[in-house]
C-alpha cells in the first residue's frame, strides 16, 4: 500500500469512529448517568448554590493542583470525588474545613485566597455532584477514598531512621546503574581502537 | 542539516536555548514541590498548587517552543525556500515568552482572585485571557508554516509532513480544551484531549518524524525502508492512540464501553514504540557512514528508548481498567509521567537542540564530552525518581486503595521515598545544568567548545 494512503487510513478510521463514542459519552451523561450540575444545589441560609458556580469556583482557586477530582489531578493531597459522603454529607462542616484549610499538612486556608462564605458554599454544591456521578464503581469498595471518615492523621516529618532503610537501597541501586553506563561507554571505546 | 543556508533558521536559536533554560526552572520547581512532600508543615512561600501549576505550564511551554523552533529551523531545507515571514519567527518567540511570563505572574499573585487569568484545571492551569493569547500566537505559527509549504519549491520528504502534521496537530488539540461545560464529565473529556492527544498522538507524530529525519541524515541507510517504517508506525500510533484515550475515560462518569475500547486499543499503543526503536536499531546497524554528532544521536535514541519503557512498558503496565482500577491518580501515575515525559520529549528536544545548536554556531565537529556526561547524569537522576515513585506507588495503592488506610497516614509511610526522589531530582538537576551550560557555550560562535578531533574516532 501506499505511505501516504496507509497514514491517512490510520488517522480516519479511528477518528471516524469516535464521533459516535464521543456522542453516546454525551448522550447518557445529560441523559441518565450523572445529575444535571445545575440541578444538584444545597442551600445556606435560604439561598441555594449549585454545582456549576461550584465547578468554576473549584477550577478558580486550583483544587485540583494538590488534590485529584475523578482521579485526576495532583497526588499531594486525597481524591476529592467522595468527600461529600467522606463528611458524612454534612455540607456547613465541609464549607468550613475548605475556608480554614489544614495549614499544618500544606493545606492553606482558602480564606487567604480571597474566599468568602459564598464561594465555599458553591464549592460543597459541587462536591455533592461529584459524589453523584456514576464513575463505574471507582473508586473502588474498601478503600479509603470511598469509605474513610475525614482524615484525623497528621503528617510527620521525615525520620532519620527512615532515611536510613532507604540510604542503602539507594547507593547500590546508583552503583548498578553506573556501572552499567560506565561498561556501555568502555565497550563503544573498546569498539573503536 | 543539509548544507544550505537560509536566513531565517540563525533566528531559531534562542527557541531552543529558553527551552532548555526553561526545562531547569521547571525542574527548580519540581524539586520545591518535592520538599514540601517530605515536609509538609515547611513554608516555601507559595503553596504546593502554584509550583505544581508552574511545573506543568512551563514544561507545555518548553515543550513547545523546542518543537516550533526545531520545525522553523529543519523546514527550510526540506521546501527548498525560506520560512515565507522570517520576522514572524522572532515576533512569536517574544510572544510566547511573555506569556510564559505573564503566566507566572498570575499564579502566583491571582491564584483564586480571577478566573481569567487562573484557571486552575491540571495542565490548561493558564487563565482564560492566556489561553486566548497563546492560541492566537500558536495560530500565527501554523500559519507561517502553512505559507511557507504552499510555496514549496521542492517535494517535502515524508519525515517533514509528518513532523509539520504533528506540530499543527497539536497546536489544533490545544483549542478543545478550551470549551466550558457545566458537566465536569464533558469538561474532563476533553481535557484530556489536550493531555493524551498531545502525548500520544500529535507529539508521538512528531518524535516519529524526527528520528526518521534524523536517520536519514545520518545514515546511509535507503530512503525507502526508512519511510516505509514511518508510515506504518504513523498509521499504528494512530490507530491506537485515538480511541486508547479511553484509558482516561474509564472513571470519569463516561460509559462502561471505555472500559473495553480503552483496555484494547491503550494495551496495542506499545506497538507502534517497539516498531520505532526496532527500526532505529537495524537502520544504526546497517548504517556504513560515521556519525560525526554523538550527543545529538545520543539523545534521539534515549528518546526512541525512553518512549519504548516509559510510554511502552510503564504505561502498559497500568493502563489495563482492571489495574487502573486500583492504581489511577496514586504514585504510579507519576512514575509513568516521569518516566514517559522527560524519557520521550525533554530527550527530543535536547537532541535537535544538539543538531541545530552547534550548527548555527558554526561548529561541525566539537567536543562532545560535557554533553554526555550531562546525558547520563540526566538518566541517573530519573532512574532514581522512578523507581522510588514505582515503590511508593505500590505501597499506596496497597495501603488505601486495598487496606483502607488514610491517605495521610499513608503518605508518612511514603516519606522515605519521596526522600529518595528528591535525592534523584538533585541529580537530574545537575544534569539539567550541565546540558543547559553546554548548548549556552556551544551557541557562542568561535569561543568555548574547542575541537578535539582524536575524541571522534571513526569506526
Ligand atoms: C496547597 C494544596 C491544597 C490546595 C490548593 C487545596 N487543598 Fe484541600 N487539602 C490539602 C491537604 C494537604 C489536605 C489534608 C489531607 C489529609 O489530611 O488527608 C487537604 C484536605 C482537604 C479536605 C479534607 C479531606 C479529607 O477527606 O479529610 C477537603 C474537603 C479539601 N481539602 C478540599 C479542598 C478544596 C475544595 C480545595 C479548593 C478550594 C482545596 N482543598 C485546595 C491540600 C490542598
Ligand atoms: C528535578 C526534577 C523533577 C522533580 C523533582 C519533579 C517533581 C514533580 C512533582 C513533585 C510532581 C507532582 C506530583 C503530584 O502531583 O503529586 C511532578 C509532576 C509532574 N512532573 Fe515533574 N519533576 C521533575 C522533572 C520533570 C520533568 C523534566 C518533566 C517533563 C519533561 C516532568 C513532568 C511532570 C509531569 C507531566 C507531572 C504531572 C504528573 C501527574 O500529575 O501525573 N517533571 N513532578
Ligand atoms: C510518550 C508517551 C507518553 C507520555 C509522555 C505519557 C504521559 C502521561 C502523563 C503525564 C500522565 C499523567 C496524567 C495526569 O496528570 O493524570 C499519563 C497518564 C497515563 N498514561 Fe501515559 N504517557 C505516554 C504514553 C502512554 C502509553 C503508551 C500508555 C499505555 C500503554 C499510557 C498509559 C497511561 C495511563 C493508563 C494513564 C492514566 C493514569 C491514571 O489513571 O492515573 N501512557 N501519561
Ligand atoms: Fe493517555
Amino acid at each position: 500500500m501506499n505511505n501516504t494512503k496507509l497514514m491517512i487510513i490510520g488517522l480516519l478510521v479511528p477518528a471516524l469512529l469516535l464521533i459516535p463514542f464521543s456522542i453516546i459519552s454525551f448522550y447518557t451523561d445529560f441523559a441518565n448517568k450523572n445529575p444535571d450540575p445545575l440541578q444538584v444545589t444545597v442551600s445556606f441560609n435560604g439561598k441555594n448554590y449549585d454545582a456549576v458556580e461550584g465547578k468554576k469556583a473549584f477550577e478558580q482557586y486550583q483544587c485540583m493542583d494538590c488534590h485529584t477530582i475523578v482521579g485526576n489531578g495532583a497526588y499531594f493531597a486525597p481524591d476529592l470525588t467522595r468527600v461529600y459522603k467522606r463528611t458524612g454529607g454534612n455540607g456547613a462542616s465541609l464549607a468550613g474545613i475548605i475556608q480554614s484549610g489544614f495549614p499544618s499538612k500544606g493545606m492553606p486556608p482558602m480564606r487567604d485566597r480571597g474566599m468568602g462564605n459564598e464561594d465555599a458554599y458553591r464549592l460543597v454544591a459541587f462536591l455533592k455532584y461529584t459524589d453523584m456521578l456514576d464513575t463505574n464503581g471507582w473508586p473502588n469498595n474498601g478503600s479509603w477514598d470511598r469509605d474513610g471518615g475525614l482524615d484525623g492523621t497528621a503528617a510527620e516529618n521525615i525520620r532519620p531512621m527512615g532515611i536510613w532503610q532507604v540510604v542503602a537501597g539507594i547507593v547500590f541501586f546508583n552503583l548498578i546503574i553506573f556501572a552499567l553506563v560506565l561498561a556501555y561507554e568502555r565497550a563503544k571505546v573498546g569498539n573503536k581502537t | 542539516m543539509n548544507g544550505e543556508l537560509y536566513l531565517s533558521r540563525a533566528k531559531t536559536r534562542k527557541y531552543f536555548i529558553a527551552a532548555v533554560l526553561l526545562f531547569v526552572l521547571q525542574m527548580i520547581l519540581g524539586l520545591l514541590m518535592s520538599i514540601q512532600m517530605v515536609s509538609r508543615n515547611t513554608n516555601l512561600l507559595f503553596p504546593f498548587d502554584i509550583y505544581k501549576a508552574l511545573h506543568l505550564n512551563l514544561m507545555i511551554l518548553w515543550i513547545l517552543l523546542g518543537f516550533i523552533g526545531g520545525l522553523y529551523y529543519l523546514l527550510p531545507g526540506e521546501v527548498g525556500r525560506d520560512i515565507k515571514h522570517p520576522r514572524m519567527i522572532d515576533f512569536q518567540f517574544w510572544f510566547l515568552i511573555l506569556s510564559g511570563v505573564g503566566i507566572i505572574i498570575s499564579e502566583f499573585f491571582f491564584t483564586g482572585a480571577n478566573w481569567w487569568l487562573v484557571e486552575g484545571r491540571e495542565y490548561v492551569e493558564a487563565g482564560r485571557f492566556w489561553d486566548i493569547l497563546l492560541t492566537i500566537g500558536l495560530l500565527t505559527v501554523v500559519y507561517n508554516v502553512g505559507a511557507t509549504v504552499v510555496g514549496r519549491k521542492k517535494e517535502m520528504s515524508s519525515p517533514m509532513i509528518v513532523l509539520a502534521w504533528g506540530a499543527v496537530g497539536s497546536i489544533l488539540m490545544y483549542i478543545p480544551g478550551e470549551i466550558w461545560f457545566n458537566s465536569l464529565v464533558a469538561a474532563e473529556y476533553f481535557r484530556w484531549w489536550v493531555v493524551h492527544y498531545w502525548v500520544e498522538a500529535t507529539f508521538e507524530l512528531i518524535a516519529a518524524g524526527i528520528i526518521a529525519l534524523v536517520l536519514l541524515s545520518m545514515t546511509d541507510v535507503k530512503r525507502g525502508i526508512i519511510e516505509k517504517y514511518l508510515a506504518i508506525e504513523v498509521a499504528l500510533i494512530l490507530l491506537t492512540g485515538i480511541i486508547g484515550q479511553g484509558h482516561h475515560y474509564f472513571w470519569i462518569g463516561t460509559p462502561g464501553f471505555w472500559l473495553f475500547l480503552g483496555g484494547l486499543f491503550s494495551a496495542l499503543e506499545p506497538v507502534p514504540l517497539f516498531l520505532m526503536v526496532w527500526s532505529a536499531y537495524k537502520d544504526l546497524k546497517e548504517n556504513r557512514k560515521p556519525i560525526p554528532n554523538k550527543v545529538a544521536l545520543y539523545m534521539i535514541i534515549g528518546a526512541a528508548l525512553g518512549n519504548v519503557l516509559g510510554a511502552g512498558v510503564w504505561g502498559f503496565m497500568h493502563t489495563l481498567p482492571q489495574v487502573n482500577f486500583f492504581t489511577h491518580g496514586t504514585q504510579i501515575t507519576a512514575s509513568h509521567a516521569h518516566f514517559a515525559t522527560p524519557g520521550t520529549y525533554l530527550l527530543l528536544v535536547l537532541g535537535i537542540a544538539y543538531i541545530a545548536v552547534p550548527e548555527l554556531a558554526g561548529k561541525f565537529s566539537f567536543s562532545q564530552y560535557r554533553g554526555r556526561i550531562g546525558f547520563w547524569v540526566l538518566v541517573l537522576g530519573f532512574m532514581n525518581m522512578i523507581i522510588a515513585l514505582v515503590i511508593a506507588g505500590i505501597i499506596q495503592v496497597y495501603q488505601q486503595r486495598m487496606q483502607g488506610v488514610s491517605f495521610m497516614a499513608v503518605q508518612n509511610m511514603l516519606l522515605p521515598f519521596y526522600g529518595w526522589r528528591t535525592i534523584g531530582g538533585v541529580i537530574a538537576l545537575v544534569g539539567g545544568i550541565i546540558v543547559a551550560y553546554d548548548l549556552i557555550v556551544l551557541s557562542r560562535p568561535n569561543t568555548g567548545g574547542f575541537i578535539d578531533e582524536t575524541k571522534e574516532v571513526k569506526r
